[in-house]
């Protein structure tokens, strides 16, 4: 096994087995690391808890619904607000958070009254918003509060409210992975079947595991409806409670994150018979095939056909424009969990740059293999790393640009590596072929900009040159460029500064209208 | 909906392994060249191969592998149950990038397809399953 050993980790030997370089002749049979373990203790982690995998990633990106927190008022302030999951509700479930402020006396005395009290004041302080989720966390799961009789209490005693109990404690698993799992299953488990949903189409999917980061799910339900697909549902990002009771009606599961949703896929496979297709949003090629293939389970490939040509022809030779100029470019790919394996081979294929490491804070060895999988040889793989180890391999790689979460991202920014939000973007969507444009042309700014060579300057003490702080594209990323290039009258992204908003703006009547099949079609 | 058949978690667990080593190993370098370029293809755009468990790996292999060898020698597919409708997109797919850049596949023999398909098929197989050091692999539940 090709394990890499930081030096900063020997202490800590058992990290030794997190660490994998894919050397020439490897394949997964003799390179991948441990993962989804317990983290070891002296190795501080980067990783999130229980709790906020199903809160924070899953639950809150619900739009219409009262996100309380049965704790202390830490656990839902950390959750709150750092992850741009938009909804079309004017952001209801990003503004507005709630917790039930458990003090010491309501862990000696028990805080179920307290819950109570604050589930009420929740609903009458919103009177609009009659669905609820209320999050276990560590220490009213230790007390014992039983959340789901206070839950039972409240629905007996206002018929309007519907609320779903998630009881994922923070301790509940090795890292928010756990969480993701357990609000899964939970909310299969309470809510799906629940309501009869009306259904408006021959073709009607469930959009499982997309989160609407800056817009992505509007993006993809916008080509979904382009095909005359219905969109029962989204799993959860500018999902609707009510239309995730509906799940179990749907004919397919079109499953984007397997990381953080795969388990209710599944068990829909399971309990209900509907298949799982696995897509990639990311991507010309990624996303072109999962459309058609959508297409071809319903007989309606041709539609995908015509949508694939249509953007394609709009935004390739935009995407082109950055490939050019970001060929071999350095890239350490540091998301938590999917994201290493949706972007690894699609950044190299579509924009030329080189993948020098991938890592996963919460992924397990499955996420690993598809990530390793799709990086080249030389690759460093690191499961669950720590800040030092983090800090060794941005040294020893020297990377052009980093991809990763707003914790590590700092730590690069210091150590001057410039670094993209691979959770909450940068300056998305990023999904669509219109997002993979951005993404490019956010890699390219963080790439190039001139701030970043500033940013090593000390003004107070540095020799400076007052005359070269300004500098042109041309001599920064086209310098080395055929004159061809250099001559092209084509330019990088000429989009919208926020796509989303045309796509808010459609109504029914700027989408193709397709008959339905008679019941004797529907039947063959 | 039709054709699903619910199976008790302890018994897809314990799945028998088909392949003690690289099923690979043995053939001559122009197979194994083939069979390299297929599978570099399907670890790189593809994720069917990688459902969790290794019971479904199995079935998820045999279901797009077997019905990709059965669209490349032009046989009619028969797609009973949603889930099979599921293999043949994935395997719709598959076909066509091989055709494209597996252009050696227009000159073999529906015989000589089949068997390279098989051999595809148990090196899937061997990465995916049967030598997979995924620990999680066998873990009852998903």
């Amino acid at each position: 096994m090709p394990y890499h050993e930081f030096d900063c980790s020997k202490v800590i030997p058992e990290r030794k087995q997190h660490a994998v370089v894919k050397g020439e002749g490897e394949d997964l049979t003799s390179c991948l690391p441990k993962g989804y373990l317990n983290t070891i203790p002296g190795s501080i982690s980067e990783r999130g808890c229980a709790y906020c995998g199903a809160k924070h990633v899953i639950g809150t990106p619900m739009k219409d619904v009262i996100h309380i927190s049965h704790g202390p008022v830490g656990c839902t302030y950390d959750t709150w607000q750092t992850k741009r999951y938009i909804s079309d509700n004017n952001n209801f479930q990003l503004k507005y958070t709630f917790a039930t402020d458990v003090k010491e006396k309501h862990i000696v005395f028990g805080a179920e009254s307290l819950l109570k009290q604050n589930i009420h004041e929740a609903f009458d302080a919103f009177p609009e918003i009659k669905r609820m989720t209320i999050y276990q966390t560590c220490a009213t799961a230790l007390i014992g509060d039983d959340i789901n009789a206070i839950a039972d209490e409240v629905m007996a005693e206002r018929p309007d409210v519907d609320i779903f109990v998630c009881n994922s404690p923070g301790f509940a698993g090795p890292s928010q992975s756990g969480g993701h799992h357990k609000i899964n299953i939970a909310w299969l488990n309470q809510k799906v079947g629940t309501v009869e949903p009306e259904i408006t189409s021959d073709y009607v999917i469930n959009y499982v595991g997309e989160y609407n980061i800056q817009g992505d799910q509007e993006v993809m339900v916008d080509f979904f409806r382009r095909m005359g697909i219905q969109v029962l549902s989204t799993f959860t990002g500018n999902g609707s409670y009510d239309e995730l009771r509906g799940m179990h009606r749907a004919h397919l599961n079109v499953l984007e994150c397997a990381r953080s949703a795969e388990y209710i896929c599944d068990e829909l496979r399971v309990r209900y018979g509907i298949p799982r297709l696995d897509i990639d949003g990311f991507g010309f090629k990624a996303l072109g095939d999962s459309l058609l293939k959508v297409g071809l389970f319903f007989g309606i490939e041709d539609r995908a056909e015509a949508i694939i040509a249509e953007e394609t022809a709009r935004w390739k030779p935009e995407l082109d424009w950055y490939a050019a100029r970001l060929k071999g470019k350095r890239v350490c790919l540091w998301p938590g969990g999917s994201k290493l394996w949706h972007w690894a081979n699609a950044i190299q294929e579509e924009m030329g740059v080189q993948v020098v490491s991938v890592y996963t804070k919460f992924g397990h060895q499955g996420d690993m293999e598809k990530g390793i999988a799709r990086a080249g040889v030389g690759t460093l793989a690191i499961d669950d790393p720590n800040e030092l180890e983090n800090q060794e391999a941005l040294l020893k790689l020297k990377p052009d640009v980093i991809f990763t979460g707003k914790r590590p991202g700092e730590v690069a920014k210091k150590m001057r590596v410039p670094y993209l939000n691979a959770h909450a973007y940068h300056n998305g969507p990023y999904k669509g072929f219109e997002g993979w444009v951005r993404f490019a042309r956010d890699i390219y700014n963080a790439v190039y900009s001139p701030m970043h060579q500033l940013s090593g300057v000390d003004i107070s003490k540095d020799d400076y040159a007052t005359d070269k702080g300004f500098v042109t594209r041309r001599m920064l990323s086209d310098a080395s460029l055929p004159e061809a290039e250099r001559a092209s009258p084509l330019t990088g992204y000429t989009g919208a500064f926020d796509p989303i908003a045309a796509l808010r703006a459609k109504t029914d009547a700027d989408y193709p209208q397709f008959e339905r099949k008679t019941s004797s079609q529907a039947a063959e | 909906m039709a054709g699903f058949k619910k199976e008790k978690p302890a018994a897809r667990a314990n799945y028998p392994k088909l392949h003690a080593s690289d099923p690979l190993a043995g053939f001559d370098a122009a197979t194994r060249e083939k069979v390299s370029l297929m599978e570099d293809y399907i670890m790189k755009n593809c994720l069917w191969q990688f459902n969790s468990r290794g019971w479904d790996r199995r079935k998820q292999n045999e279901g797009i592998l077997g019905k990709t060898a059965q669209l490349l020698v032009g046989e009619d597919v028969q797609n009973e149950t949603p889930l099979d409708k599921c293999y043949w997109v994935d395997a719709v797919l598959l076909s066509r990038a091989f055709r494209e850049r597996c252009a050696w596949l227009a000159g073999m023999g529906k015989d000589e397809v089949q068997a390279l398909m098989k051999i595809l098929h148990a090196r899937i197989d061997w990465l995916t399953i049967d030598g997979s050091l995924n620990e999680e692999l066998t873990v009852q539940n998903y």
